[in-house]
Order: structure tokens, then sequence, then C-alpha cells
């Protein structure tokens, strides 16, 4: 038997906070969704896409925060 | 005239002029008379001469002159004419037999021009003693010369009163019969040089002496002196035609054996060029041209003494290539011959021209291997210049034969791309393509499965119509994948070396454009390249990239493995020359595929650590799936049933493990997508099917119970009845369900009953390649979401601007809508249609009676 399925990003939001792209497609950097163009949660459960909050947090110095609830970002263990 | 001189003479001389000129009719009258025998009586001519000087003496050389000539016209009516003409009607009102007449045309002919020139040349030596007389007389009176007695004027008087004569007094048919004099004798000598031809083939081939077949120059077969040998036959057609030149009909005798001779091409041109598009014939119709007619004529003028041709006052009017072409050894090429040579030709091409102008449908029908046939066309055209023709009666033919609603569009299509490549050779400047194309792409457009079978051909070589086997389908594949060559070259000129030269070649390649065409394009919209050219009919790019893209998705969804190697190659392609960011979905749904295979196997790795799976009968090893990114799949219709509780849980655990997998993802199924390969077991037979999910579903639930009511099984596998009942045909026409009519109050609720014994069945219906064809038609239709429907859904949010607008304007034209829609929709959701979509979308609204059509105005249905 061949199935067909979808899969989606286990995220509560639809689209990412920095990009504006849909968690399911990708960042503007990248050309192929999912493995290629994970999502990361922060410690505030918020998620964006790896490459996006990656940009934010290098740009942010010396500490950067979280572009929803400006807490302070970390990476979620 | 003489009065004056009468009054001044006295009776004595007038007795004496009575005398004489009495004398002088009546010797005048017994001249020519007795018109049979060529020599002038000496005695008659004596007394004659006596009364011509007496009569000068008195100045009456001008009546005297007047006096004769009229008797001689007297003489040629009586004689010659009445007598010449009786023959041909004769003739002509016999009903002879062809093959008699052709003799007893030649016959009559030459017997009467004998009889004719005969009479005249008597008459002339007349004419010249009278002249003879009357110059003598001059020369002795030389001081009263004032009359032109050379006989030139005189001469040419008589030579005008016979041809007029002649002419007046010409029965309709006789060109006729000189028609077919010259086509008789010109048949007869070309059979004979064919013959003769064929002898000296067969004796080179016997021989076969090497050098001998090596001297294939001008004219090869065809022994030059030939006709020279076949003198006597020329010599007499020769003297036929110098007889009636004598006669003042050079023109009437040039015209015939002209026709003759074009008549003669004519037939050798359709006789080579026939219906056999494979070989070139325009150098073999030279050649024919040099060995037969140019040396018939050049013979000919020879024999004649090239008198016609010595008025060459024309020299100035020369063409510059008549300068060129001396190269015939053997025949030195007068100023006539020449000018032969050049007409002979240009009627070779034109009728050639015409020829396959004719059959140029057909010629284009079987392209590749009728190349010679355009080459030759391409030729003749070059001379003839008459490109118009051509693309006059090739755009009527296409119309006639192409373009009806009974040629398939892929039948269209392959025409239409043999049409592009051999149009390109013949005309490199690409003017008539332009014209040519039009109607064709225009009426493609009107056609809805255009976009399909451009984006079938172009992906799939194999043969994308299933109507027949076909080679050309997969020219355009062809066509993919030569233009990246060309792609590739255009990068090397970067190189400025090279592009300095390519400039130069292209400066000098250059070649104005053929105004004769008629395109009303200017040239900066030509379109060379064929791919080109096919999106030209799409309309847009975008339009076929989406076209394919939903092929695509498709051809993915339904494949029962993961190879898609063809795919792949065929999207690199594509993204060669459509770019990457329009190719760029069609990519991820490849990786989609890639990665699911990969996620697959390690979904299966994962089994072999015994986890959760141990919850039944049914392992997750019947399992492939493909996971797709949907964002980026063409839309996908989602319906949803209840599968049975064994396959649901196989489908959950794959989820599961594939969130465990790839954690914060998740699965989530379509589940009517997909192939299942299934085998039913009956009673003394097996069948195996590979069906949609649903099928499969609906299959199973005859496990449980032999027989359903239609209600009861759409409810429990969940879904509207409607649905079920279309579904369930599927297996009614595999003869695996029967379906029967329940008792009940309900009229609509069936009975399906799973057919056991196959006794009554013939079992060739039941063959597994039947019912892989239905499921693909099936799907077709069903899985996805057309690219029409897709236009209806985005579109729908303009519909009320649409419908707004017509209540304010009342009516308005297609551009209107677009441009208002323009101006007004830029907020969210801009309008970013084309003017084809947005008609498409309006002849929809005018099909669903919302809107009407009329004149090119649309206005709201009342």
């Amino acid at each position: 038997m061949k199935a067909v399925a979808s899969w989606t990003w286990d995220a509560q939001d639809e689209t990412c906070g920095i990009c504006r792209m849909t968690f399911d497609g990708c960042c503007p950097d990248c050309k192929f969704p999912g493995d290629d163009c994970p999502l990361i949660w922060g410690a505030c459960n918020h998620a964006f896409h790896l490459h996006c909050i990656l940009k934010w947090v290098n740009s942010q110095t010396p500490q950067p925060h979280c572009p929803m609830c400006r807490r302070e970002w970390q990476f979620k263990a | 005239m003489d009065l004056s001189a009468l009054q001044s003479v006295g009776d004595d001389f007038i007795d004496d002029i009575l005398q004489s000129w009495t004398g002088f009719c009546d010797c005048t009258h017994f001249l020519l008379h007795d018109s049979t025998s060529i020599d002038v009586n000496p005695m008659v001519e004596i007394q004659f001469a006596s009364f011509v000087h007496t009569l000068c003496k008195h100045n009456f050389n001008g009546l005297l002159q007047d006096y004769f000539l009229q008797a001689l016209e007297d003489a040629f009516n009586r004689n010659a004419i009445s007598k010449l003409w009786r023959d041909f009607d004769n003739f002509y009102e016999n009903n002879v037999l062809k093959k008699e007449k052709d003799n007893l045309c030649e016959d009559i002919l030459q017997r009467t021009l004998k009889e004719i020139s005969l009479h005249k040349a008597y008459h002339e030596k007349c004419i010249h003693s009278l002249v003879c007389f009357l110059q003598q007389h001059a020369q002795k009176n030389s001081e009263r010369y004032i009359f032109d007695t050379d006989g030139s004027s005189i001469l040419s008087k008589y030579q005008l009163m016979v041809s007029s004569l002649l002419l007046s007094s010409l029965p309709c048919h006789f060109p006729d019969v000189l028609r077919s004099y010259f086509d008789q004798k010109l048949e007869y000598l070309s059979k004979l040089m064919d013959t003769q031809c064929e002898e000296e083939d067969g004796g080179k081939f016997n021989d076969q002496n090497p050098v001998l077949l090596d001297s294939s120059d001008v004219g090869k077969g065809y022994d030059q002196s030939f006709i020279s040998k076949n003198y006597n036959l020329v010599t007499n057609i020769g003297r036929v035609v110098d007889d009636l030149r004598n006669l003042g009909f050079s023109s009437l005798a040039e015209d015939a054996y002209a026709s003759a001779i074009f008549f003669l091409l004519k037939t050798r041109v359709h006789n080579l060029a026939g219906d056999d598009y494979h070989i070139p014939v325009l150098k073999s119709i030279k050649e024919w041209i040099q060995a037969i007619p140019l040396q018939f004529l050049s013979d000919l003028l020879a024999y004649l003494g090239d008198i016609p041709e010595s008025a060459t006052d024309l020299c100035g009017l020369q063409s510059p290539l008549a300068s060129l072409p001396s190269s015939v050894p053997g025949i030195i090429m007068s100023e006539g011959l020449v000018r032969w040579k050049l007409r002979l030709e240009y009627f070779a091409y034109e009728t050639l021209q015409d020829l396959r102008i004719g059959k140029l449908f057909e010629i284009i029908v079987d392209y590749p291997d009728s190349c010679p046939a355009i080459d030759d066309l391409k030729q003749c055209l070059h001379y003839t210049g008459q490109h118009s023709k051509l693309v006059n009666s090739f755009v009527s033919s296409l119309r006639y034969r192409l373009l009806t609603a009974c040629a398939s569009t892929n039948d269209i299509l392959d025409q239409y791309i043999s049409t592009i490549k051999a149009l390109r050779t013949v005309d490199p400047t690409g003017v008539f393509l332009e014209t040519v194309a039009e109607p064709v792409r225009d009426y493609l457009r009107g056609r809805k499965d255009t976009i399909k079978c451009i984006v079938t051909m172009l992906t799939d070589g194999s043969g994308g119509n299933p109507s027949g086997p076909r080679t050309n389908g997969d020219s355009l594949l062809e066509e993919l994948n030569r233009d990246p060559e060309n792609i590739e070259s255009v990068d090397y000129e970067d190189d400025f070396d090279i592009s300095i030269k390519q400039a130069w070649f292209n400066a000098e390649s250059w070649e104005p454009n053929h105004v004769a065409a008629g395109s009303s394009k200017g040239s900066s919209r030509r379109k060379f390249d064929i791919l080109g050219m096919m999106i030209a009919i799409i309309g847009s790019k975008d339009q076929l990239v989406n076209e394919y893209r939903v092929m695509l998705a498709e051809k993915l969804l339904n494949k029962f493995d993961y190879d898609i190697n063809s795919e792949i190659r065929t999207v690199e392609l594509l993204k060669i020359h459509f770019g990457e960011s329009n190719m760029q979905n069609c990519e991820i749904m490849l990786n989609d595929l890639i990665e699911s295979k990969r996620t697959n196997t390690n979904i299966k790795a994962s089994l072999c650590e015994p986890s959760q799976s141990e919850n039944g009968n049914v392992s997750l090893d019947i399992l492939d799936a493909t996971i797709m990114s949907m964002n980026f799949w063409p839309p996908v219709q989602v319906e949803s049933f209840n599968m049975p509780a064994a396959m649901d849980a196989v489908l959950t655990d794959y989820a599961n493990r594939f969130h465990e997998i790839k954690r914060p993802r998740k699965l989530s199924w379509l589940k009517n997508h997909g192939t299942v390969k299934l085998e039913l077991q009956f009673e003394g037979r097996t069948l195996q099917f590979s069906v949609a999910p649903i099928h499969a579903v609906i299959i199973m639930k005859f496990q449980e119970q032999m027989s359903w009511s239609s209600n009861d099984i759409a409810d429990s596998i969940g879904i509207p009845v409607d649905i079920l009942n279309k579904r369930i045909t599927f297996w009614i026409n595999k003869g695996i369900i029967a379906e029967s009519h329940a008792a009940g109050i309900e009229s609509n609720n069936h009975v399906f009953t799973v057919i056991e014994r196959t006794d009554n069945i013939d079992l060739n219906d039941i063959t597994h390649g039947d019912c892989e064809d239905l499921l693909a038609n099936e799907d077709e239709h069903e899985s996805l979401t057309s690219v029409e429907d897709l236009l209806k859904k985005e579109m729908g949010v303009y519909e009320k601007f649409i419908t707004g607008m017509l209540t304010n304007f009342g009516t308005m034209t297609l551009d209107k809508i677009h441009n208002t829609l323009k101006i007004f929709c830029v907020a969210e959701p801009a309008y970013d249609k084309t003017l084809q979509q947005l008609q498409t979308f309006l002849s929809f609204l005018v099909s669903e009676e919302k809107l009407d059509f009329k004149g090119n105005l649309y206005l709201l249905k009342k």
C-alpha cells in the first residue's frame, strides 16, 4: 500500500514572526522546507525558523530578546 | 498624281502611254496567273521590261508599282489563301484519331507552308524583276531619278500585305495546329533523348568503367551532341519555323514553340517532382533543361541563323545573371540563348514552386523526410520571389485541413512544430513563420486541452498521447534537450573576440524582411525557438509552469515506488529554460519524494527494534508513504473516510514513528490519495488490483458481510451515499459486486452483494490491465484540482467587483474590465491576472448564466 500524507510543524502559530512565511514553508534564504529549514523554539515557547532567529540573535548584542515577547532569548532545550 | 504630267503631254504620247499601260496590265496578269511555275517566262519578261521602261519614261513608276502590288494581292488571295486554309478546315472537320491527326497535322502543315512559300517566292521573284527594270531605267536617266527604287520598300510592302492577308484570313485553330505540331516534335525528341540516355547509362553500368562514371559534369548521361546527330529533325522544325517567319508569322511561331517547350518542361517537372518529397529534383531539372530544350533551341537558332536575336538592342535590359552562365561546353551561348535559358529556368522554378506550394501541407506532414523538397522550394522562392503566394496558400490549407474540429490537438501541435522547423529553413528571417503561425496560434488558444498537450509533449518523451504510436510527439522533448547547448553557447560569447566575430557574421548574413509576406508585426517580436513559439500559444511561461506542476503532482502521487529519475531530468531541463525560481515548487515536490523515501526507510529501520508495533496482524512493512510539503504542491482535494481499523492502526503507527523521528513535525494523512494493491480471493480464483484507497475500503467492507445496503455501507465508511454510489461502480464494472434494488420503501437504497461465483462472467473482462486504466482515468479527473478550478477559485474574489462594475456601466469590453480591475483592485488581494485569465473567467461566468456576452461586450444577465 502506498499512502499519501502531508507534514506540518507541530507549532501553535502559523507563520514565523520574523519572516512572516508559514512554518510549513521555509525562510527566505532556503529553498527546501522541512529538515533543511527547521523550526526552533525559545524558552518562551515562541517558534521561529532557525535561520531567521539566528540572524536576529546574532544582530542583537550583547543580550538577545525574543522578537515576540521581549523576554531574554534562550533556546529551548 | 500624274495629272499635271498628263496635261503636258501630247496625244501621240498618250497613245503610247495607253498602249504600254494595257500591255503592262496584260503582262502582269499573265505573270501572276500562272503562279505554279517558278521561272518567269523570258519572252514575257522582255515585253514586260519594255512596257515598264516606256511607262517610267512618262513618270508613271508610282502608279505602276501600285498597280503591280494590287495585282499581286489579288493573285495571292485567289490562288494561295483559299487553297491554303481549305486543307486545314478539312482537317479539322474530319474527326480522325488522335494519332492519325498528329501525323496529318504535320503533313498538312508542312505541305501548305511549302505551297505558300512557293507562291511567295514566285511573287518575290516578279517583284524583283520589276525592281530590276525600274532600277535600269533609273540608272539611264539618273538626272530624273527621284523615286526610291532600290526595291526594299516595295518588297516590304509586299510582305506586309501577305502577312496581313494571311492573318486576316487565319482560321482560329491555326495556333492550335502549330502548338500540336511542336508538342509532338518535342515530345518525340525528348523521348529519343531519354532512351538514348538510358542506353548510355546501361552501357556505363555494364562497362563498370570508373572513369566514365566519374565524369559526371553538367548534363551527365545526356549526350551533348546527340541532338546535333538528329539534325534531320531539327532541320525539319527549323524549316517550318523559317517558312512561318517568312510569311510574317515569326511571333506566332515563336509563341507556339515556346509554349510547346514550356509544356514539355512542365510535364517534366511534374513527372520528376510528383509526390515524392525525399529527393531533391531541382538539379536534375536544370540538367535536363540544359540537355534538351536548350540544346534544341541552340540548334534551331543556329539553323535559323539567329535572325530574331539580331534584334539585340535590348542589351541594356539584360539581367545580370545572364553574363554568368556560359558554362555549357559545346554550346556557344548567344544572347538569345542566354535569354531563353533564363526564361526556361525561371519557368522551371515557378512550376516547381507552385507544385510544392500546393503540396506544402503534405510535405510538412512528413517533415524530416521531406527536407529535400523544402530545400528545393527555398531555392525556387529565391529566384521567383513569390513568397506571398506560399503564405496565402499555406495559410488557407492550414485553415481548411488542420484547424478543424476533427483534428486532435496533438496532431495540430505536431504539424505546427514541423511547420516551424520547415519554414525556418525556407525563410531564416522568420517573417512568414510569423504570418503562418498567427492563425494556428489563435486557433490553439481556443482549445481547452492545448496547454495540457503541450506540457505532455514537453515532458513525456515516451509518447504523451494514448491515441496511438507516434514518433513526433517527442520532438518537443528533443527541443528541450537540444536548446541548452545553444544557451550555453550564448554564455560563451561573453568573450570579446567571439562576440565581435559573431556580430560581424550576423551583420553579413542580414537579409531584409520580405515585405511580400504581409506580416503586420514588427521584427522585434519574432521568435525563433520552438519553445518560445509554444509559450506564445499558451500566453505566458507561468501558465505552462503551472500546468506542468499540476501534471507533475498527479504523476508523483500516483507513483507506487519512489523512482523519479525521469522527472528530475525533465525538471532540470525546464529549469534551464524557464529559470530556477519558476521551477522552485516543482523542485520541492521532487525533493519531497526523495525525502519521503529516506524517511520511509528510516521508519522501516526503526521497526527492527521492537517497540509498540505489536498491535496486531498488519505490520508496517506493507505501507510506503509519500510525504508532501503541502504549501508547495498544487491544491489537493481532501476527502476523509473511515479506514478499516487495522489499516487505521498502521497509519497511526506510521505517523507516530514519523513524529518520533522528525520530532516537532507531525504527519496528517490524505486518505483519498495513494494506491492500494490488493488481492481478492474468491471460491476458486484470486484477482489482483491496484486501486485508490476508497475502493479498497469499500471492498474490504465486504469481508465483514457479503451484502450491504448502500446507506449502511456509506454510514460505516463515513462518506455521502452519492459518492459511495459513484465509487462502487468501479467494482460493479469489474464484476466483483452486483447491485440490486432493495424491496424497501426508499427507491434509492440499493443492495450490493459480492459475486462469489464467476460462471456467468467472462474472465477476460476482468484482466488486471483494465483496472489500472480505469484507475488512471478516474484519478486524472478527481484527485487534483485542475488549473481551471484553481483560476476560478482565485478569480472568485473579483466576481463582486465585476458585477458591480457592470451594474454601473451597463456594458463593458474585456479590455475595459481588465483595466478597471487593475486600477481599483490594488489593495489585498491585488489584481494580478492576465487578460486571458480574465477572459477565461468571464466566459465561465457567462456559461453559468451570470453574465451575457454580445458582440464584444459583457453585460449582466437579467
